[in-house]
């Protein structure tokens, strides 16, 4: 199984329903003592980016961000820490996540179930890509300079 | 409010918004399988407006943006104002490190100072080469064409189609600038960002409230700020060296690690302009102007319209204005759609006081008037 690092597993494991990761969160927490160590929320982040003329920063705008901190109290008394920002207006889903991220990061009891939603993840996210590519590639443009040819204009065609 | 001086209306006022539900559900009247839109169609069908409302809305929420044209009825102010007031009411939770734009999942990228620029130029979607002429046959859609659309364009491409395609496409602006044309970035001009929802506009503003101002400002107005320079009031004459679109994957820390991970991804326009060229401030060799927009969505006449007023705004900044286009206070105070709409919606309410004070002035200056004739 391969695996990705920790800190692309949010786009590989949102890429899944929200029912479908809190679902196994609740499962896989059953026999676990959860502690927050910062309490589900939902409310905006602000994007600074830096400008492409003078590369300033500025802020473009919000955008929806849940988050959600724990530590992982399983049955043998071992501890993980789990956290999660995650883009949405679902605190809900910031607790899964940050429940998986916990397991999955002290290979808790069940954390091969979290490895097969990332690997079928990075699979759905790449499929994403491939067609945001496809949209790129099917219209690579040249565009030839008017000359005294008068067919010029016609040299990128099939 | 101390000019509405009225009470009362209270059942007009609800029947206001039945009424308005009525509009949005009375097709059920005349078509008995009329169904509610639902969002996810507002969302994919009606993407461009809905890139609109998440760009003058001010924040990058597709879900809600979609949610408020369809409880608006598709008036784009009204929208963009339900999803400004829906972040009025969340806390701030954190702000991103400053990202940069050279890891966006591009759709489309596009030059016109060059033909030939590192990476390839890709039109992507655009109706700029198609002719604008009504589809009828969209009148009277089949939902089987529909459905297969999609499913059969993608089964067109050879599975390596996009093999040669790279990562990441460097910046022709980069170029620019390494082979001396563009002005050296400043690193002591790099402040920290203004926050125009925390802070107010107090002229002289710096240049990253300018940016956030104009980032969700209403396109319309934007365009017409900056088309008063493009048509004669002012002397831009931009050329657009990059125009992108593309998903931006937005980073945070993560809170155990502290390494940057992806929490998601927000699609943005940015787009970077050459102006004229001009001679250096401190006695270097000339090089050009240049102007840089962007905004959440896909909105390629806002960005482009940003970038010529960023560039506009910069020479009003230095040498003092000469035209509207270049005037700080001038372009960021009246660009803002929630603010200009709400100035004019105001003056739908009741003004029986003002005006009442109104016409008792006028016949007292009529009856004056006609008494000294």
């Amino acid at each position: 199984m391969a695996m990705i690092e920790r800190k692309d597993c949010i786009r590989a494991l949102t890429a899944h329903p929200t029912t479908t990761l809190a679902a196994l969160a609740d499962e896989l927490s059953s026999g676990c003592e959860v502690r927050w160590t910062r309490l589900p929320q939902a409310g905006l982040g602000l994007l600074r980016l830096s400008d492409g003329a003078f590369h300033e920063p500025y802020y473009l705008g919000e955008f929806p961000l849940s988050v959600c901190g724990v530590e992982l109290i399983d049955g043998e008394g071992r501890r993980a820490a789990g956290a999660a920002q995650v883009m949405a207006d679902d605190a809900a889903l910031a607790r899964a996540l940050a429940i998986l991220d916990g397991v999955l990061a002290a290979r808790f009891a069940g954390w091969e179930r979290i490895a097969v939603l990332i690997e079928a993840g990075v699979s759905l996210r790449a499929e994403e890509d491939r067609r945001r590519r496809i949209m790129l590639a099917s219209t690579r443009v040249d565009f030839a300079l008017l000359s005294s040819d008068e067919n010029a204009g016609d040299a990128d065609e099939d | 409010m101390g000019y509405v001086a009225i009470k009362g209306g209270g059942n007009a006022i609800a029947g206001a918004a039945a009424a308005t539900e009525f509009l949005r559900t009375n097709q059920s009247l005349h078509d008995a399988a009329a169904q509610p839109l639902a969002i996810n169609a507002v969302g994919h069908q009606l993407c461009r407006l809905v890139d609109r409302i998440v760009s003058e809305g001010g924040v990058y929420h597709p879900t809600y943006a979609a949610l408020a044209i369809k409880q608006s009825l598709g008036d784009a102010l009204e929208a963009a104002f339900a999803l400004r007031a829906w972040r009025s009411t969340m806390p701030r939770l954190t702000a991103t490190p400053v990202l940069d734009t050279s890891r966006m999942r591009l759709i489309r990228r596009i030059s016109s100072a060059f033909k030939d620029i590192p990476g390839g130029q890709m039109l992507g979607s655009t109706p700029d080469y198609a002719l604008r002429m009504l589809r009828m046959e969209l009148l009277d859609e089949s939902p089987e064409i529909f459905r297969a659309f999609a499913r059969d364009w993608l089964k067109g491409f050879a599975d390596d189609v996009d093999a040669d395609l790279p990562d990441s496409f460097p910046k022709v602006m980069d170029a620019l600038r390494a082979e001396g044309l563009l002005p050296p970035v400043d690193k002591d001009r790099i402040r920290e960002a203004f926050d125009i929802t925390r802070e107010p506009l107090v002229f002289p503003v710096p240049r990253s409230a300018a940016l956030a101002t104009m980032a969700r400002a209403e396109t319309g107005s934007l365009l017409a700020m900056a088309y008063t320079n493009m048509r004669g009031y002012g002397d831009i004459h931009p050329t657009v060296a990059e125009l992108r679109v593309g998903y931006l994957p937005l980073l945070l820390p993560h809170p155990v690690t502290g390494e940057l991970a992806e929490i998601g991804e927000a699609l943005i326009t940015e787009c970077e302009v050459l102006a004229m060229y001009g001679a250096d401030d401190n006695g270097g060799i000339p090089t050009f102007g240049i102007g840089y927009g962007a905004c959440f969505g896909h909105n390629e006449v806002k960005a482009i319209s940003m970038a010529i007023l960023d560039r506009a705004l910069q020479k009003g900044m230095k040498d003092g204005p000469s035209n509207p286009s270049e005037d700080p206070e001038f372009v960021l105070l009246h660009v803002d759609g929630i603010e200009s709409m709400g100035f004019a919606s105001h003056y739908k309410m009741p003004h029986y006081v003002t005006f009442q004070s109104d016409l008792d002035r006028l016949r007292t200056t009529q009856s004056k008037a006609g008494a000294s004739q």
